[in-house]
């Protein structure tokens, strides 16, 4: 191929990556000084094609050129967000194949050829290859809040004292730490009385009172434990209340206590049944399960806080 | 290993527009502007130099035209009002810079 013939090319390559507007224009300009560099290069001398393809290698890939064009600035993910958009989207992903794949696996056979890696076939072209929406949608609403980042440019809100003093996550709020507590005492009544319903509204519908009836065995022997525990929560609360802040001991005193609450919850569901209608017991018995999960996912995050900070380093 | 060519091509990026814009106060077209750095001693990639001036007059801080004087036309660049008050802020916040290095390279001789 002749030099101009492959300057053309490459800049047509160049300019097909650039916004329409600019393409005639940096085009042509681009193919003017290429080929003036290409003249500097050889001198008196006619230029080759040898010579034409190592100073096209040496200006660099097509798109990279393009891509310096382009104003800086338009960031979709900010590079220090990066990592978390990738835990979360690869999370998101692991997540939702957990599910699906025992879903699949635990699904009741459908008859000759049902085996492991059929199901594996068709759990990875339905639920499998699906999961991929939950990344597609982060990156959908990252430009979106990318755009109008970018729209709102330089009117960014300035870094002040009061969102500096934020950065103090030890801190409570006390109105909204009273609320909690009045939010948990109020949970905790709720429970008793759904559990003494027919002592304390006898004229209620029967079917709704067989469905709160207790078993006899949960009651003694694995109930009163959530006494203990309710009361041991609710004294660490309100030294929490009482400092205004999160301290070691009461991060450590949460840690203990959400551990006992696993514990505790795990224990109730897996020793027999908890109420005596059996549908009102596997309701509790999910439900139960989730506050377990989130037992743990909040152990996890406090221990994580209780971590934190800048070690000294080994010297 | 320490990535020598990568540290000094840092430090160059530091001052390119300011090197750019000081030949620009009077009018160059791409290719010239390239040649009057090299001859002066900073010798700037064409990939880097080239889409530098676009990015440069998009910003607002140069003015260009095409003329087509002795031979092709050429797009020609110079430094416009907020350019040249660019080139100004620039050049005195380099020699406060330049200063200080001096002071500490000295230092580090001593």
């Amino acid at each position: 191929m002749k030099p101009d013939a492959l300057i053309q090319s490459y800049v047509t390559e160049v300019v097909r990556h650039l916004p329409k507007r600019q393409r005639t224009d940096v085009g042509f300009e681009l193919r003017s000084l290429l080929t003036e560099e290409l003249r500097g290069r050889v001198g008196d001398n006619e230029p080759d094609t040898a010579t034409t393809l190592e100073l096209l290698a040496e200006f660099g890939r097509p798109a990279d050129v393009a891509d310096r064009y382009r104003p800086a600035g338009f960031t979709i993910i900010r590079p220090a967000d990066a990592p978390r958009f990738a835990w979360i989207s690869l999370g998101g992903v692991a997540v939702q194949w957990v599910i699906t794949l025992i879903a699949a696996y635990t699904a009741p056979a459908t008859g000759a050829g049902d085996d492991w890696l059929s199901r594996l076939g068709t759990w990875w072209l339905s639920a499998g290859l699906g999961a991929f929406w939950w990344p597609g949608l982060l990156v959908s609403l990252s430009i979106v809040a990318a755009v109008m980042a970018a729209r709102r440019g330089g009117d960014a809100p300035e870094w002040t004292p009061r969102a500096a003093a934020a950065l103090d996550r030890d801190r409570i709020s006390r109105p909204l730490y009273v609320l909690a507590i009045a939010g948990a005492l109020v949970g905790i009544a709720a429970l008793v009385a759904a559990i003494n319903l027919a002592t304390l509204w006898p004229e209620l519908p029967q079917p709704l009172l067989d469905a709160f009836v207790i078993d006899e065995a949960f009651l003694a022997t694995r109930g009163p434990w959530a006494i203990v525990l309710w009361a041991a929560t609710l004294a660490s609360m309100i030294a929490v209340l009482v400092a205004g802040r999160w301290t070691r001991t009461t991060r450590l005193l949460a840690i203990v206590g959400n551990t006992l609450w696993v514990v505790l919850l795990v224990w109730w569901v897996a020793a027999g049944p908890i109420f005596a209608q059996p549908y009102a017991d596997s309701v509790t018995r999910g439900c139960l399960l989730l506050v377990a999960a989130i037992c743990l996912l909040d152990l996890v995050l406090t221990a994580r806080h209780l971590r934190q900070g800048s070690p000294a380093p080994a010297v | 290993m320490v990535a020598i060519a990568k540290h000094e091509q840092d430090l160059r990026k530091g001052v390119l527009v300011l090197a750019v814009l000081s030949q620009l106060r009077e009018e160059q077209y791409g290719y010239s502007l390239r040649q009057a750095l090299a001859k002066r001693g900073l010798p700037i990639e064409e990939g880097t130099l080239y889409p530098l001036l676009r990015r440069l007059e998009a910003q607002g801080l140069l003015a260009s035209q095409w003329k087509a004087e002795n031979g092709p036309p050429r797009r020609y660049y110079s430094l416009n009002a907020i350019g040249a008050e660019l080139y100004r802020e620039l050049s005195a916040s380099w020699a406060s810079l330049a200063t200080v290095m001096s002071q500490l390279l000295d230092g580090e001789k001593q």
